[in-house]
């Protein structure tokens, strides 16, 4: 069985993990998730509440279950959190010496982690829906900024600058997200229902716009022509390679375009509940065979083979909606946070050992049974009875 | 009754939902048809003929389909390889942006003509179906289209129009239609609101799909309640659960 086998092996038993849990810190909603790409260890969460935390997801506590630390919080008692609930919080794609987050308080704010203050804060007119760096770029440091208004702000990080504007939508923009293969290209997609595909170094307007109906104006009716979806689209996902682009929408359908021609590739996922009026985050798995897309859909987090559309499982654990998730790619874990406050990890349920392996695991006695989560632990039932 | 908080249960699977995977020996009463085309030759026996005088030839769903078989990609697929080889039409019937409806070309044909008897548009509809069908497999016409490639005339389109074969789509554009569908068009909006009402209205909002099938229904229903339930199921109102007493249907709150 190859690497890729394996991994898709491990997606197909992931089960709420017994033994992990993620310190609460949130008291509210949690908006976004971000694990930093360097060495998978931190992850960024931000809240309704305003608050961002940072977590540890590595165990050295030397025990088999554990808490992710929060490692620091930009709390409400803060001089610099924001007024209103974090949408996006992105770590920057090189190293965790900082992180971007952006707001329902217009404004987006680059962090330095080290202490916890804002280098450089954007202010934009409306309310800031998405904000995505580019996880490849090296020629430039953009950030696509996705608000209310239908023009897509581009900012610089290196000069602080925001003159490029991408003008091209309709109605405010819910997602924007750059490819992870051309470090030019950028995908945005609108409540006005299009999604459109651009090339920042052009000056004049997008590349292509995704038409769900192939060019055929013959299915369609006037003014869904041209359309990604029958609705606001409010999720964009770029497959690992770049290659494939997965698009959500409030018409409760999700679509995989090819990302080069912009070809609907008519895989049917069946109906994907949306209802978000704000962006979705979903992952897509990578370096299975086959890959993976974990949606959120209510309040459980739904898993569909990428490229056939059949639904495998849906993940229950959240006590209320689920709105965001994230995929480890090394370690093949889900995290997902949701309304309730949690934030849940979701693992590849371990091998149980084999009738053989028993008797020595009896042997290990108090070493064994710490393995147990203290909380599942029998504590009050009594042996005489 | 819309819940705006989930219910424990759910969150802790109390009610151990069994995952999809498990066949149960009640529940499949017939063997899983492989091919596309004769599950769809089983949906077009279901169609009520009787209820229009066999003025309309039999019209079926595309999502009706994907109540039968999993595999939605699939379907889609097969699908379109039966339009490309002109044995299938499809049709966008208007009441939904996704409810699509096949008809067999030559079922179609022969309805058309059988209704064109004695008519003054007779030989223009005849002309559509020898040139357009056979070459085009599109749901609708522009003006262009129709003046430049098929080379028909204003006044024939016009005709067209009168017999049903084309349905205005905004101005300069046509959809491809079977004449005389209005009535199946309402006929199965009433129905499948009835049935669908009748899974609501049950306890818990779900019904073994065997008791269903027995039910009296209203005079609301004037198609065979199997042909509504693989509606409803394929078209995702309703949630097909295996269970050990048969397959139940759950309402769907959206």
């Amino acid at each position: 069985m190859s690497a890729a086998d394996t991994r898709a092996a491990r997606v197909l038993s992931l089960t709420l993990d017994p033994d992990r849990d993620v310190d609460r810190i949130h008291g509210n909603g949690i908006n976004t998730i971000d694990i930093e790409a360097v060495e998978g260890r931190y992850m960024l969460s931000g809240g309704a509440d305003g608050v961002i935390v940072i977590y540890d997801l590595e165990n050295y506590s030397g025990k088999l279950q554990y808490t992710c630390k929060a490692v620091c919080t930009v709390g409400r008692s803060s001089r610099h959190v924001h007024k209103f609930s974090v949408e996006t919080v992105q770590w920057y794609p090189f190293d965790t010496g900082m992180f971007v987050s952006s707001s329902f308080d217009k404004t987006m704010k680059v962090w330095d982690t080290e202490t916890l203050k804002p280098a450089e804060v954007f202010q934009f007119e409306g309310n800031v829906y998405s904000h995505h760096l580019s996880p490849i770029a090296r020629k430039h440091s953009l950030v696509a900024v996705g608000t209310n208004n239908p023009k897509i702000q581009l900012c610089d990080l290196k000069s602080g600058s925001r003159i490029h504007v991408l003008q091209g939508h309709r109605a405010e923009v819910l997602s924007v997200r750059w490819s992870p293969r051309y470090e030019h290209i950028l995908a945005t997609a609108s409540a006005d229902s299009k999604v459109n595909v651009w090339d920042v170094r052009r000056a004049s307007g997008s590349l292509f716009t995704l038409d769900q109906h192939n060019g055929e104006k013959s299915k369609a009716s006037a003014e869904a022509v041209n359309t990604a979806h029958n609705g606001r689209v409010n999720g964009l996902c770029f497959t690992s390679d770049g290659l494939y682009l997965l698009t959500t929408g409030t018409d409760d359908r999700m679509r995989l375009w090819n990302s080069a021609s912009g070809e609907n590739t008519l895989v049917n996922y069946g109906k994907v509940c949306n209802e978000s009026r704000k962006k979705l985050q979903f992952a897509v798995s990578r370096g299975c065979s086959p890959d993976f897309v974990f949606v959120p859909c209510g309040s459980s987090v739904a898993v569909y083979a990428l490229h056939t559309g059949e639904l495998v499982t849906m993940l229950r654990g959240h006590y209320n909606n689920v709105d965001c998730c994230e995929f480890h790619q090394d370690h093949q874990e889900l995290y997902s946070g949701g309304k309730d406050s949690n934030i849940l990890a979701w693992v590849p349920v371990l091998r149980t050992a084999d009738v053989e392996d028993e008797s020595n695991n009896d042997n290990k006695g108090a070493a064994g049974l710490s393995a147990v989560n203290p909380a599942f632990q029998d504590a009050w039932s009594s042996d005489e009875d | 009754m819309n819940r705006k908080r989930a219910l424990i249960s759910d969150t802790f699977n109390l009610k151990k939902r069994r995952k999809g995977s498990e066949k149960f020996g009640a529940g499949n009463d017939k063997d899983e048809p492989k091919d596309i085309k004769s599950t769809l030759e089983y949906l077009m026996t279901l169609f009520p003929r009787k209820l229009f005088n066999d003025t309309l030839p039999q019209v079926v769903l595309k999502h009706q389909l994907y109540s039968i078989h999993n595999d939605k990609t699939l379907v889609d697929k097969e699908v379109n390889k039966l339009r490309e080889c002109g044995e299938l039409l499809m049709f966008q019937l208007g009441f939904d942006s996704e409810a699509f409806g096949l008809v067999f070309t030559s079922d179609y044909k022969t309805k058309v003509l059988a209704g064109e008897e004695g008519k003054g548009t007779r030989t223009t509809v005849e002309k559509f179906l020898e040139k357009v069908l056979p070459s085009c497999t599109d749901l609708s016409f522009s003006k262009d289209k129709m003046l430049k490639v098929f080379l028909f005339t204003d006044s024939e389109i016009t005709q067209l129009v009168k017999s049903g074969v084309l349905t205005v789509r905004e101005a300069g554009s046509w959809w491809l239609s079977i004449p005389n569908s209005g009535k199946f068009t309402k006929y199965f909006i009433q129905g499948r609101k009835a049935v669908l009402g009748m899974v609501r209205k049950s306890k818990y909002g779900e019904v073994l799909q065997a008791d269903l099938e027995e039910r009296r229904t209203t005079s609301q229903v004037k198609f065979p309640l199997r042909y509504h339930v693989h509606d409803i199921v394929g078209a995702e109102l309703v949630e097909s659960i295996p269970t050990t007493s048969g397959t139940l249907l759950r309402f769907v709150d959206s």
